[in-house]
């Protein structure tokens, strides 16, 4: 697999003395969009964050393009290798919504034009979020800052995309129009590691995935293999 | 009236500016550093030694002002990054700091002794007057060195990218992080900052302190009662804090008795924090709130 963009070797990692996810080995290849399932606790965001570097792991490895980022602090993989849309959003909510999009662009920064290219993709994606620039991020809806959340992760430019529950607590609209944007951005030939609960949109956006449980990796399929609502994999892992 | 106006401006703007020491540590790290007084007292102790050796006062004041600054930074290393590298939410920075100031303080006394020296002076204490009151060169120099520092920092904070990230850190830390911020490099700064302010307001409030290892314990308490007074939740309002607690202690100093400015200020915190527990300068949100509370009660009042 010299084409993984990532690969991640009987990984564990936990808060505190307590390990949540026990030898964890999953990868993404290039231009793949992967999801990874599982019921609530799983431990599917500890996943995200151990590989943006937000928490610190025991044991294995992570490596992004065939860069070691097993012990890179968050600030680190943030340079180019893989960002992230944490769970909740978690928008700079006192500051404006394009100043929470340059943020995201923050290691880009000696070059305004690129940011100005990667602003114009976002508001490509995101026309709503173009009328709403210059308003504090904190007066727009849910589903307006989930697109914002997601335009500030695509201002990085990463190699890796995380994306952690971008559908949570979106009206059913605002899930069509996320769904419809992910596509896109895996037709742009992103590589996209997806942690979901709504198992439709997974199955729209992915290619592949994974079921986590109990902090374990249960199962691995290919989205073909299964029915278009997943059915059969509700049934049988998160019911 | 004006007269005591002005002289508490003065004095609050010192106030102030050591609130806004401890105010910009905890913008950015959520960590109070009790030290912040021994580090006003450094700037003030190392300009007045290198002095009265025949330092010229500029480069005195110079030193002063990079003790403290250095000091902020020295208080980070030792007093609040292990502990918080051992675990992020402890609150043992509240014991390490205090402690670190106790020994700044013991130390200056071990080094230079325990008795008053006289300060450079750097302006002629000529009077001005405006408008009738008088104000000395280096009361008017105070404020307008406070003023300038609120503004500067508001401008820095909302304008830069700098300064944006700096509020990217301080609403929430871990994402700054994913976003690229090293948060440990902001801290350094901010604790430099912090050292800086103080450091500046030492050499201001020096000509009337004199120089006393043991002056930092009533200016940190000050500070940090004009911290209380303004919020917590930035900077800025500190400053208002200080320019306010200074006020009202020439006020009581004036027309109660010479004594009141040290009971005083714990009276005008007490009542701030159980009228507004945020400070006086709470968000536009919380007075809206209390407005609305007023409103309604009137109105059951009323039927
Ligand atoms: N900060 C934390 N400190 C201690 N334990 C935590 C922390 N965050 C999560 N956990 C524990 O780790 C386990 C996995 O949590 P995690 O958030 O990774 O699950 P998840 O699969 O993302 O769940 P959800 O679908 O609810 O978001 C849970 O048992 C949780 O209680
Ligand atoms: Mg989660």
């Amino acid at each position: 697999m010299t084409d993984a963009v990532l690969q991640i070797e009987t990984l564990s990692a936990g808060y505190g003395r307590f390990d949540v996810i026990h030898d964890i080995s999953m990868s993404v290849a290039n231009g793949e969009a992967v999801a990874l399932l599982g019921p609530n606790g799983a431990g599917k965001t500890t996943v995200l964050r151990s590989i943006m570097g937000l928490i610190r792991h025991r044991r294995g490895a992570i490596r992004i393009a065939g860069t070691d980022v097993t012990k890179m602090p968050a600030h680190r993989v943030a340079k180019g290798h893989a960002a992230l849309v944490p769970e909740g959003r978690r928008l700079f909510l006192n500051q404006t919504v394009e100043d929470n999009l340059r943020l995201g662009a923050m290691r880009h920064r000696r070059n305004p034009q690129k940011v100005q290219e990667l602003l114009d993709s976002v508001f490509e994606l995101f026309p709503v979020v173009e009328r709403h620039r210059h308003r504090p991020s904190s007066a727009l809806s849910g589903g307006e800052q989930q697109m914002v959340a997601i335009g500030r992760m695509m201002m990085n430019d990463p190699t890796l995309m995380l994306l952690d529950e971008p559908s949570l607590g979106l009206a059913p609209l605002a899930i069509d129009d996320m769904t419809r944007a992910l596509v896109k951005l895996r037709q742009q030939g992103r590589s996209i590691l997806l942690v979901e609960q709504r198992v439709d949109l997974a199955l729209k956006v992915c290619d592949r995935i994974y079921v986590l449980s109990d902090g374990r990796i249960i199962d691995e399929k290919r989205t073909g293999e299964l029915g278009d609502d997943g059915r059969a994999l509700i049934d049988a892992y998160l019911g | 009236m004006l007269q005591v106006l002005l002289t508490g401006l003065a004095t609050g703007a010192i106030y102030g500016l050591v609130a806004m020491g401890y105010a910009v540590v905890y913008y950015v790290t959520r960590v109070i550093n009790f030290a912040t007084g021994q580090l006003l007292m450094a700037s003030i102790m190392v300009t007045t030694v290198l002095s009265m050796h025949g330092t010229p006062v500029a480069l005195a004041l110079a030193a002063g002002v990079a003790t403290s600054t250095l000091g902020g930074v020295v208080v980070y290393f030792l007093a609040v990054r292990p502990v918080l590298r051992f675990n992020r939410l402890s609150f043992a920075w509240l014991v390490s700091t205090l402690g670190v100031g106790i020994i700044l303080e013991s130390l200056a006394a071990v080094i230079w002794g325990t008795s008053s020296l006289p300060f450079p002076n750097l302006l002629n204490g000529r009077d001005v007057s405006i408008l009738g009151a008088a104000l000395t060169w280096q009361q008017i120099l105070t404020i307008g060195i406070a003023l300038f520092t609120v503004v500067g920092f508001e401008i820095f904070r909302k304008r830069t990218l700098f300064g944006k990230i700096g509020m990217a850190i301080s609403s929430d830390p871990d994402i700054a992080s994913a976003i690229g911020a090293n948060v440990t490099s902001y801290a350094v700064v901010a604790f430099a900052l912090g050292g800086l302010l103080v450091g500046v307001a030492g050499i201001l409030v020096g000509p009337l302190s004199f120089a006393n290892p043991y002056l930092g314990e009533s200016f940190g308490i000050s500070g940090f009662v004009a911290l209380m007074i303004g919020g917590i939740e930035q900077p800025a309002a500190s400053m208002g804090g200080g320019l306010i607690l200074g006020v009202l202690t020439i006020l009581a100093n004036t027309y109660i008795n010479a004594q009141a400015s040290d009971w005083f200020p714990f009276v005008v915190v007490m009542v701030v924090l159980l009228v507004t527990p945020n400070g006086v300068f709470m968000s536009g949100g919380a007075i809206k709130g209390i407005w609305r509370r007023f409103q309604t009660s009137r109105v059951e009042a009323k039927s």
